[in-house]
């Protein structure tokens, strides 16, 4: 039996150079920390992000007005008539979940007058018939 | 006695296996019971007899901007199963990713459209009209501000994980320097992208501890790629930090201008749709749980709300941990899920 199955940790030739790995890493990671907490950052990143969106922005015009000429070509729908029914839909839903809030509350005022509108269903009949079936056997 | 060859081939199928693929999450099961544009509302299936279980249901409300599993990572790691093996009747409000029709969407619609009524569907389903809400990080902005508005319409208990509520305190908030109106114009990102691109918020919540994040996060896995255990918890982690989720532009605009830059909810001037916010007016039993190794909302962003709510039966929790290490992290099942449990379980019926 060696050191390793009484639990000992077995020699590792790398384990110097981790620690000092590790070392860097913390290190450098709090320098990092403190570079973007800094007000240069915040304006650096500000500035590189405006500028990207301003430089791209006349070829995404571009590439928007293409293909929406070419959807009207083809009388395929754009990207807006897209939008335009997804948001109806949405209305649409609201409008449904407002009818199941009223029946609901419907449901509750006629249970709360002693009135049972929710049999229990067949199926689950079924399924305490088998159930006591098979208890028996 | 093991080949070293074998080993340095398993642990290279694991490394690939870890980079390539997705780990199966979100494995608690349960059923869909309300749906609404792309949120969806789940229930948990109880595990725990009726008799036995809290009559309180309790709904999870997590951020816009990332997806939910993270409450429900993997099966022996998640809060969902240990609440639902702890007698809770548990909601998880979903909500998915808005797409290009869902730009105005505005903290608004989601705290008076889209949250009343799941609730109003939990409450049908679960039969009880008092319940608890758990918000953590931008889900608890939007259950701070719920509770202000409708938090009369039956709700008991409030847990906030991680709250970025109080702005004041502009010097140790990195994100309020970064988005400050001098270096970031907020009109001309939503009017490129419409909705805030989920890589962008992924870039920026990284980039607050960029060696950690870009490389010690490897550094960690190629260390541990002779421990399954490790390598597991790894996938499942970088499963959900990479599955990113753009955040409506209507909402970002909100977050960045009315929150990050004027502080209006904790000032009482933050208005939805034509109410002011008055966080005096919650008076459900608070928890607020403060990480106070959370570099995303630091503590000082959850402390205020405690002084301003008129809850007589409030706490405040600090747990060591980061924002997300507090409730997903190795020792969440050790200390902050029994915490969060033994707060509410007296509370809940």
């Amino acid at each position: 039996m060696g050191d390793e199955a009484k639990g000992a940790k077995p020699f590792d030739p790398m384990e110097p150079w981790r620690g000092m790995r590790d070392v860097y890493l913390d290190a450098w990671s709090k320098t990092m920390v403190d570079m973007v907490n800094t007000e240069a950052y915040a304006q650096a990143t500000g500035t590189m992000l405006d500028t990207y969106l301003t430089a791209s922005a006349p070829f995404r015009e571009a590439v928007e007005k293409a293909m929406l000429k070419t959807l009207e070509q083809l009388a395929m729908p754009t990207r807006a008539d897209v939008v335009s029914i997804a948001e109806r839909m949405t209305n649409i839903e609201m409008r449904l979940d407002d009818l199941d809030a009223k029946l609901d509350s419907i449901r509750n005022q006629i249970a709360s007058v002693g009135v049972n509108l929710r049999p229990e269903p067949k199926t689950s009949k079924a399924v305490v018939k088998k159930t006591a079936k098979k208890g028996k056997k | 006695m093991t080949d070293p060859v074998t080993d340095a081939v398993e642990q290279l199928k694991r490394l690939t296996k870890v980079m390539t693929t997705k780990a199966a999450i979100a494995q608690t099961p349960k059923e869909l019971i309300w749906t609404l544009n792309k949120a969806k509302l789940y229930r948990y299936i109880p595990v725990v007899p009726k008799e036995k279980r809290h009559p309180v249901p309790l709904l999870l409300v997590f951020a816009l901007m990332n997806r939910p599993y993270i409450l429900d990572l993997r099966p022996g790691h998640s809060f969902v199963e240990y609440m639902v093996n702890q007698g809770y009747d548990l909601y998880l409000l979903d909500w998915g990713a808005p797409g290009p029709e869902d730009k105005n969407l505005k903290f608004d619609d989601y705290t008076l459209d889209y949250m009343p009524r799941a609730i109003r569907k939990m409450k049908a389903v679960s039969g009880s009209e008092e319940f608890s809400l758990l918000g953590w990080c931008i889900g608890a902005i939007l259950t701070t501000i719920y509770a202000s508005l409708r938090g009369a319409e039956g709700l008991k208990n409030l847990i906030l994980l991680t709250a970025p509520l109080d702005f004041s305190n502009k010097e140790g908030i990195t994100f309020a320097r970064w988005t400050d109106e001098r270096y970031f114009d907020v009109e001309k990102v939503l009017g490129t992208f419409g909705n805030m691109p989920g890589e962008m918020i992924d870039y920026g919540a990284k980039a607050l501890k960029p060696v950690e994040n870009y490389i010690g996060n490897f550094v960690k896995l190629w260390d541990n790629l002779d421990d399954p255990r490790v390598v597991e918890a790894w996938h499942a982690m970088n499963t959900w930090v990479t599955d990113n989720v753009p955040l409506a532009g209507g909402v970002f605009r909100q977050l960045i201008v009315d929150l990050y830059r004027n502080d209006r909810l904790m000032r009482g001037e933050l208005v939805i749709r034509g109410e002011r916010v008055d966080v005096s007016r919650i008076k459900a039993n608070l928890l607020t749980v403060i990480a106070e190794g959370d570099h995303i909302t630091p503590g000082c962003q959850s402390e205020s709300i405690m002084s301003k709510v008129s809850s007589e039966d409030k706490e405040l929790f600090r747990i060591s941990g980061g924002h997300i290490g507090i409730m997903a992290g190795s020792g969440a099942a050790k200390f902050t899920w029994p915490h969060i449990n033994g707060w509410l379980a007296p509370r809940s019926r």
